[in-house]
């Protein structure tokens, strides 16, 4: 499977704060990754890492093909008018389709002369997700798309990007505090916290590969790795991965991305990576 | 590249264009106004080096009084708001409506995007500079033929030449390196009005060290005869030959003048010259116009090469 | 046609729920053999979800034999939900409120028959498992 996006040993420091460290990271093509994780996890630093707006201190980050980048908070030129927007892309970008952004425009009824300061917060997202994607890219990556949105501009403009996914073989990676948000969207989970890569890996299997146990704080549980536990008098809950437990005071079943999500962000020194490749067993 | 930088600074672009065309109406305007005056009110010989002609100048002067204040003030206002509105928002403002990240991540590396931003801006604004220059010069005979300032008046130096031009683009790389350190346009802005000021007072002090200044002995008058020479000293000379920067023990008596008058003055330095003194004076003459105008000019250049360089390279080597 | 919709508080898995409908739709007759689903992006557009998941829940069902993919055309119905036709329907109902009359009369109330049935659809699959 090749990588759409791969860091190895990514690590970016401001001045002499360390806000990502040591991150290696395999994004496979033409899946639609959820790069969750609290604010000032690194995920804003891993994407402007990704796409050139900084340079890392150590390691590297490497996309394959063009990648196209909707930065937070959507910025866009206001005294520009949405016509003057994509002329704008036409002319700082190789790859254009300037008919496909046209259309787009118009079928979500946005007028080409208004200034672009003029639209509402959808209208803006649309309009950056539509430069975005008339570029052409093989990896888009957006930056809290869906913050500052009320619902029907979140479902807009995920729909915009669900649609274009499923035209061509495009890989996203968009970025989020809000597990919920991704949800139905996504197929893979990058999860970041406090700098470090935590979680990398397809939903659908981590979900298989997890389960939320409760039982009694005695009860042995063997052959499964806990990756959290919270206990409550003498009941205790866990996220655990591996084998289902045997003794039969366990209550079992799966978790949900949320779940999953915060059993992994509430202990720091668990991680749920793929093996490098070429490293031997 | 070039569509998307007209379209974002086009306002500076056409508000400069709109300043020049109107100050050159308005010199056009009073030039040909002055030369009817003149044919009506001038004495033959005129305008020249005639004494006669200098109640036509002191005339005109009054007439022209509102175009002179405008000069005036020109030389430090032009470059000062050149350095904010065309220099200080290139990246500051970029920053400050985050569209950096926007314009940076496009195909168009980075570096491109800033090397044609800054050459088309950069070469706009030299042209700028040298329009005005260019109009100031024919500007200026009408009214001054036969009795030039352009050197002695440090006001008038920084709008004829090549100055206007070298001064605009610095103040413009100022704006810009300005606009990086910040990341806002209004520090910026006020650095620049700041930094303009500073620098022209800087060479303005440094201008006197230029050239090696030429040296001449006066006897009978302390007043050089060449009015558009810069001043750069002055020492009184003893009979002896030493030079003396205040003949003490010379026996001629020194009164302090009172109010307006300089008779005292006057009358003391008749006596130092009765006696054999004479008034050595340190000074540039006029010839040396364009070794200054050359001279400052690089300077600013190089001012602004480096403050360019210093934009880029925070630009392209950006921790965040 | 058929339209899909989500229900996204269930805690049923998206693609098992778009299964879920077509398999629905094929038994009220909604769906017929012969007949188009929606394309991906048609249905990615209405409910703003991956395109992956339309695609897996259409895998299952081509799994099961009741739709085929054509390339380059799209995804259509092979055949109904196999077994019961009309006729076996009317006379399986009619055992059934026999039965459900008989169980009334031994005093089960309606939680009590639920239950049962549901026990019983649980047995019957565990043997078909086994």
């Amino acid at each position: 499977m090749s990588a759409a996006l791969e860091a190895t040993g990514l690590g970016v420091r401001y001045r002499r704060t360390w806000v990502l460290r040591d991150c290696s990271l395999s994004l496979p093509t033409g899946r639609v990754a959820a790069l969750v994780g609290p604010n000032g996890a690194g995920k804003t630093t891993l994407m402007h890492a990704a796409v050139g707006l900084l340079r890392p201190a150590l390691g590297s980050v490497r996309v394959a093909g063009e990648a196209a980048f909707v930065a937070q908070d959507k910025p866009l030129y206001e005294s520009f008018t949405v016509a003057e927007m994509l002329a704008f892309g036409r002319r700082m970008n190789r790859r254009w389709d300037d008919a496909a952004a046209a259309d787009r425009l118009a079928a979500l009824g946005i007028p080409l002369r208004r200034k672009v300061g003029r639209l509402s917060g959808g209208q803006q997202a649309q309009v950056a997700v539509t430069l975005a994607l008339a570029g052409l890219p093989d990896l888009l990556m957006l930056d809290e798309p869906l913050a500052n949105l009320d619902p029907l501009a979140r479902h807009d403009v995920m729909r915009s990007i669900m649609a274009e996914v499923a035209e061509r073989r495009l890989t996203v990676l968009l970025s989020s505090h809000v597990v919920s948000d991704l949800e139905e969207t996504c197929d893979w989970l990058v999860v970041l916290n406090a700098g470090r890569l935590q979680v990398s890996g397809d939903i659908e299997e981590l979900l298989d590969g997890h389960l939320v146990v409760t039982g009694p704080d005695d009860a042995p549980i063997a052959g499964a790795q806990v990756v959290s536990a919270s206990r409550t008098g003498r009941q205790v809950g866990m996220l655990v991965r591996g084998a289902p437990p045997l003794d039969p005071r366990w209550q079992a079943r799966s978790p949900g991305l949320e779940e999953l999500v915060m059993g992994y962000l509430r202990s720091p020194d668990s991680a749920a990576l793929p093996k490098l490749t070429g490293v031997g067993a | 590249m070039i569509w998307v930088t007209w379209r974002q600074h086009r306002a500076q672009i056409l508000v400069t264009a709109a300043f020049l065309a109107l100050l050159g109406m308005l010199l056009l305007g009073s030039a040909v106004e002055a030369i009817r005056y003149m044919s009506e009110h001038a004495p033959p010989g005129c305008p020249g080096p005639a004494v006669a002609c200098g109640d036509l100048a002191a005339a005109l002067g009054r007439r022209y009084d509102a175009v002179y204040s405008v000069f005036g003030w020109m030389p430090l206002v032009a470059p000062a708001l050149i350095g904010a509105f065309w220099g200080a928002p290139l990246l500051g403002r970029e920053y400050e409506r985050g569209t950096h990240r926007l314009a940076w991540t496009q195909s168009v590396p980075v570096g491109r995007w800033l090397a044609v931003k800054l050459s088309i801006l950069g070469a706009a604004v030299v042209a700028g500079g040298l329009l005005l220059s260019l109009m100031v010069s024919l500007w200026r005979p009408v009214f001054r033929s036969g009795a030039d300032s352009t050197f002695g008046n440090i006001g008038v130096f920084n709008m004829v030449g090549v100055d206007p031009a070298a001064w605009w683009l610095y103040a413009f790389a100022l704006g810009t390196a300005a606009g990086t350190l910040f990341r806002r346009t209004l520090p910026a802005m006020a650095l620049v009005v700041a930094g303009v000021a500073v620098t022209m007072f800087t060479l303005f002090r440094l201008s006197d060290y230029y050239a090696e200044p030429a040296r001449t002995e006066l006897s009978g008058s302390v007043v050089l005869d060449d009015q558009d020479a810069r001043l750069v000293s002055a020492a009184w000379v003893e009979p002896s030959g030493r030079e003396v920067a205040d003949p003490s023990d010379s026996g001629c008596p020194r009164r302090v003048d009172a109010g307006q008058s300089n008779r005292n003055t006057e009358a003391w330095q008749a006596c130092l010259f009765g006696k054999g003194y004479r008034y050595a004076v340190y000074y540039h003459p006029p010839a040396r116009f364009w070794r200054f105008q050359w001279t400052e000019a690089g300077i600013l250049t190089l001012a602004s090469a480096a403050l360019g360089g210093l934009a880029v390279r925070s630009t392209l080597r950006r921790p965040g | 046609m058929i339209e899909f919709n989500l229900d996204r508080g269930s805690g049923v898995s998206t693609y098992l729920q778009l299964v879920h409908q077509v398999k629905q739709a094929l038994r009220l007759g909604v769906l017929r053999p012969g007949d188009q689903l929606p394309t991906a992006r048609e249905v990615v557009e209405s409910l703003a979800i991956n395109p992956n998941t339309v695609l897996k829940a259409y895998r299952e069902l081509e799994r099961e034999g009741l739709v085929e993919g054509r390339p380059g055309m799209g995804t259509f119905v092979r055949q109904g939900i196999a077994g019961a036709t009309l006729a076996e329907h009317t006379r399986l109902r009619r055992d059934l409120e026999a039965w459900v009359r008989d169980a009334r009369a031994a005093g089960l109330d309606q939680e009590d028959l639920r239950a049962l049935f549901t026990v019983a659809l649980a047995d019957a699959a565990k043997e078909g498992v086994a």
